[in-house]
């Protein structure tokens, strides 16, 4: 069945994007569709103007001073496979390799994962951790922000309809001698592959060589309006040495941070159990080195 | 009224222009436009790999595709994976030798995935189960699949 759009533009540059989306304010864009695709056809979301970003030049990883850049038309399959972002940045390595099977993940893009802002879009909490600030364009030019303020609730994003993601930025910063750095990502679902978090989580912490937490940044998934750091547990954790009593202390506090609700896949109380848990089981892994 | 477009891809090896509906899906275009019904349509939402086919020689669910998003690109559906003579594939011989068809619903999305499982030379078994996790057999319980994948690499291997 042709889902029911009326047109669909293609484009051959960011430029000319940017003036269609200026020109047309109904329309929208398009990336791998498989977000967009899905809520078409079930009348979740309505779209005349299609916006068709495959050869906008949006894909590609690039490594610079500053940090890794990732372009928001950049694969999942790609983002899970890059040599840098598995060594620098792990837990978005992970996450990437667990967007849906791998026919939706040489589909699924970063930029399309974030803008339809699911408060389960499993590359945010790895992003989240990694510091990421996204850079979005308009026909006007070019502005940065931190990802947190990206995400407004769900589904629902800052971005003007005339605007895209261009691509994000993780600040790579050096460890240092001595540090350990610890990066995950997990997810809970009722099937390893191919299925919408009920919870994920990603970590990323440095242990000073004293045993101190130098830094400690803690996000999850699925567990309030939008993707959501954990900022009470982080500063609990922060310039301390992890002992039992201090993990304790922030399974108890990590339920401040976390606002879940229930339904159709979860009911609350088993998200904060999931929450808890999967905190647990990092704490654990960052005291055992 | 819906506008029409354009698109021209290489389709199988060969190039071909269709014009079609601005919403048309891939799926829709391969199996009504192309006539070529091997591919199949399962759930419509990504979720069952029924509808598999090779976009620049990567899977992807061709029900989730905008027709007019593939303009220029080179598409591979189960009747072209043997090539253009229209042999079939190896893996397609080893799953018909090692019992890897039943009901054979998901087999042409099987058969797409397989091959570029080959193609990318992955033999680790458990990697082999993650890459073709999005294709769901309801019948042959995988093993037989496996065997088959395992076969034809072998065979390619001499
Ligand atoms: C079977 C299946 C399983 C899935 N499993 C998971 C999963 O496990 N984890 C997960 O997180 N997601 C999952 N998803 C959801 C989806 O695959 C991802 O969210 C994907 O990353 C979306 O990217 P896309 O390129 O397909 O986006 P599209 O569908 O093309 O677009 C999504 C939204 O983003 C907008 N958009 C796209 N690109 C830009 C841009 N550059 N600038 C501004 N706006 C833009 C579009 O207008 C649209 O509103 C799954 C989907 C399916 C069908
Ligand atoms: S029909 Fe496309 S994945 Fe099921
Ligand atoms: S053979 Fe019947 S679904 Fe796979």
């Amino acid at each position: 069945m042709d889902l029911p759009v009326q047109d669909v533009l293609r484009p051959r540059s960011l430029r000319e994007a940017l003036r269609v989306l200026a020109d047309h304010p109904g329309a929208r864009p398009v990336a791998g569709g498989t977000d967009l695709v899905v809520q078409l056809r079930d009348g979740r979301r309505q779209a005349e103007l299609l916006v068709d970003l495959s050869r906008v030049g949006l894909d590609g990883i690039t490594e610079t001073d500053r940090g890794i850049a990732i372009g928001a038309g950049t694969t999942m399959d790609v983002i899970a496979t890059h040599r840098a972002v598995r060594t620098h940045f792990p837990a978005l390595a992970t996450a990437a390799s667990q967007v849906g099977a791998w026919p939706i993940q040489c589909r699924a893009t970063l930029g399309g994962n974030l803008a339809n802002a699911s408060p389960a879009a499993d590359t945010a909490p790895a992003l989240l951790v990694a510091g990421a600030a996204v850079t979005v364009a308009s026909a006007r030019g070019q502005s940065q922000l931190p990802l947190e303020e990206l995400f407004v609730g769900p589904g629902r994003t800052s971005l003007r309809s005339n605007e895209l993601i261009v691509s994000v930025l993780l600040p790579v910063s050096r460890t240092g001698a001595g540090r350990r750095l610890v990066e995950r990502f997990v997810k809970v679902g009722p099937r390893r592959e191919q299925i919408i978090s009920v919870v994920c989580m990603a970590g990323r912490v440095v242990v000073a060589a004293d045993g101190r937490l130098e830094l400690v940044r803690l996000a999850f998934g699925s567990v309030a309006p939008t993707p959501v750091r954990a900022r009470a547990t982080e500063r609990l954790l922060e310039r301390r040495v992890l002992d039992d009593r201090l993990r304790q202390e922030a399974l108890g506090v990590v339920q401040e941070d976390v606002k879940p609700i229930d339904d159709v896949r979860a009911p609350a109380s088993y998200r904060r159990l999931a929450v808890a848990t999967l905190l647990d089981r990092f704490l654990a892994e960052v005291a055992r080195g | 009224m819906a506008e029409r477009v354009s698109v021209t891809f290489t389709l199988n090896g060969e190039r071909r222009t269709f014009t079609v509906a601005a919403g048309r899906r891939l799926l829709d275009l391969l199996r009504d436009d192309a006539g070529l019904s091997g591919t199949k349509e399962g759930c419509g939402a990504g979720e069952c790999g029924a509808c598999t086919v090779l976009l620049d020689g990567r899977p992807v669910t061709s029900c989730l595709v905008l027709a007019a998003s593939v303009e220029g690109r080179s598409v591979v559906t189960v009747e072209g994976l043997g090539g253009a003579s229209g042999a079939l594939h190896p893996f397609q011989r080893a799953l018909v030798e090692k019992g890897g068809v039943q009901c054979g619903f998901c087999t042409p999305g099987v058969a797409v995935t397989g091959a570029a499982i080959l193609a990318q030379g992955i033999s680790e078994p458990g990697e082999r189960a993650r890459l073709l996790s999005g294709n769901l057999c309801r019948c042959t319980g995988y093993s037989k699949i496996f065997e088959a994948l395992e076969a034809a690499r072998e065979g390619s291997n001499g």
